[in-house]
């Protein structure tokens, strides 16, 4: 069993290092809006130190957001109508193992992402945070990414690769956006900061930009994440059962 | 004889459509047996059910004398699916030894690079890359990674050309010598006459025959009887029409045709009767001819 497990999370992880096209695309747009906007526009913040930190932060979890929502979802959309899905549920595969390979392939991405971006923070603003900082950070993003990965499963339940990439393209920005993860959440109208504190996005941003300014993510911003993790994975597992009724 | 696949009263009906209806029947092992029968007729249906990704709407499956969802079941079956599609940015031998490790006591590797026809150099191709034949090589490798005692086949040889399925088809004659069973199906008569033992011939989701080969060909071969009536009259006519096995009577070019399933009994009445005719002969039809009848009705029907 371990071993079948290990055999897994290595396939899809060799997947993921041989595919540089979803890394390279989780990059470049978060890369080029942190140059943007804290190098060529000027935001006018006070301390501008802290905003290089915290808009690396709002990048980042933009990047990951972003891979955990669309490109699992679209993977698994491929590898459903390409029929490898039900191949493999022919297999004594435990339908977990293939789960958590994929999951585990995912992570490191992820992985690779935030190291990435927070890379180019410390080479072009020269974003320098305490080492505890870096990996609290690192933490919170791969935890915190958990919702948008069942989000992500949730997308991956549709039957064509061109709706689940659109819709799931247009979840995407429309969270980033409203979260505050492209601009400041309190620069917004009243209505919307309060919707946006309820949305996922602000939260796993929050969680991050605490982090920077050194204190721990709130409660509040767990609480709602684990919420929606639970939502969209009850959700997710009912439209699976569903489907494979029919 | 050791039942390997157990239907019983299987029925799956999709929303208002029913695709199989009531099929009953046990496939013993070491045999090779085609599921016949035109598109649409539930094929595929069947055979999904039987690998457990469908539930039946009625009935009971047991395969190996256990539910086909059980992981037992599931470690001594190997199954090459219509779409063979390969987990993309692996290369074929990493696939192969990912598959290989899900089962208890695999294939051995070198028997299925063998099985596989590919060159080394292919072997360390991403598998995406292959040719289509080349894939469904793959495929058919893929479904023996796990040295399965039991092999389902859906439309294993549509896209192969005419050497790559004999030597696929010499293949699952060997297979199914060291006592493997195995299932396919198709919708050429002429290859489940081939290459099968049985034939179940399916019809708009029914079972409408079992037998031999030879058995199906001639339930659906049309024969009939024919000849020239030496002295016309009311008698003759009445007697072929009370025939029980009569299903067609007609004139044609002068003679008289008798359709039937059972050339023997028509000829016996004619005797024991003393039926007045001359030239008497009995006429198959062809088989293609007729296989392509019920496809025909079938499409119709759709």
């Amino acid at each position: 069993m371990m071993k079948i497990l290990i055999k897994q999370c290595r396939a899809e992880l060799l997947r993921v290092i041989r595919n540089p096209y979803y890394v390279f695309w989780s990059l470049l747009m978060p890369i080029m809006f942190y140059f943007i906007f804290t190098r060529v526009v000027n935001t006018g913040g006070e301390n501008q130190a802290e905003w290089a930190a915290h808009y690396l932060m709002s990048m980042t979890t933009f990047s990951v957001m972003g891979s955990a929502i669309m490109t699992l979802g679209i993977r698994l959309v491929q590898e459903r109508t390409q029929g490898w899905t039900t191949f493999m549920r022919v297999t004594p595969l435990p339908g977990p193992v293939y789960f958590f390979g994929k999951m585990f392939g995912q992570t490191v991405m992820h992985l690779i992402s935030i190291v990435f971006i927070f890379l180019a923070g410390v080479l072009i603003n020269g974003v320098s945070l305490p080492a505890l900082t870096w990996v609290y950070s690192v933490l919170w993003i791969l935890a915190g990414s958990l919702p948008f990965l069942a989000i992500g499963t949730l997308v991956g339940t549709m039957k064509r690769v061109d709706t689940a990439s659109g819709v799931s393209n247009a979840i995407y920005l429309a969270l980033a956006v409203t979260g505050g993860m492209w601009m400041p959440i309190e620069i917004m109208p009243k209505l919307m900061q309060h919707i946006g504190k309820w949305l996922p996005s602000y939260n796993f941003g929050n969680g991050a930009w605490e982090i920077i300014r050194g204190h721990a993510p709130d409660w509040s911003n767990i609480l709602i994440l684990l919420g929606y993790l639970i939502l969209f994975m009850i959700l997710s597992t009912y439209i699976r059962k569903k489907q494979e009724v029919v | 004889m050791e039942g390997i696949i157990e239907m019983n009263q299987v029925s799956k009906t999709f929303k208002d459509k029913k695709a199989v209806n009531n099929l009953s029947f046990c496939i013993e092992k070491g045999s090779i047996v085609a599921i016949l029968g035109p598109n649409g007729a539930g094929k595929t249906t069947a055979l999904s059910m039987m690998l457990g990704l469908l539930d039946p709407t009625e009935g009971d499956i047991k395969i190996f004398g256990k539910h086909p969802k059980d992981q037992a079941v599931r470690e001594k079956t190997g199954a090459m699916l219509q779409e063979v599609s390969i987990m993309d940015r692996l290369k074929v031998k990493e696939v192969l030894d990912l598959i290989r490790s899900y089962y208890p006591q695999p294939m051995d590797m070198n028997v299925l690079i063998r099985l596989t026809g590919l060159a080394e150099s292919d072997l360390k191709r991403f598998a995406e890359k292959l040719s289509g034949g080349q894939k469904r090589n793959l495929g058919y490798a893929l479904a023996m990674a796990g040295n399965p005692d039991l092999l389902f086949f859906d439309e294993p040889t549509v896209g192969l050309d005419i050497t790559a399925r004999r030597r696929f088809w010499e293949s699952v004659r060997e297979l199914a010598g060291q006592g493997k069973t195995i299932l396919f199906t198709t919708h050429y008569l002429q290859e489940a006459d081939d290459a099968a033992d049985r034939i179940l011939l399916f019809h708009r989701g029914s079972l409408v025959a079992d037998g031999t080969p030879e058995e199906i060909k001639s339930r659906i071969v049309k024969r009939s009887v024919s000849f020239l009536a030496r002295q016309e009259g009311p008698r003759l006519r009445e007697i072929l029409k009370t025939l029980p096995v009569l299903s067609d009577f007609y004139d044609k070019e002068g003679r008289i045709y008798v359709n039937t399933e059972n050339t023997d009994l028509v000829l016996e009445t004619i005797f024991a009767e003393k039926l007045e005719v001359r030239d008497i002969r009995i006429d198959q039809g062809r088989l293609d001819e007729a296989f392509e009848q019920l496809t025909i009705s079938q499409e119709e029907a759709v």
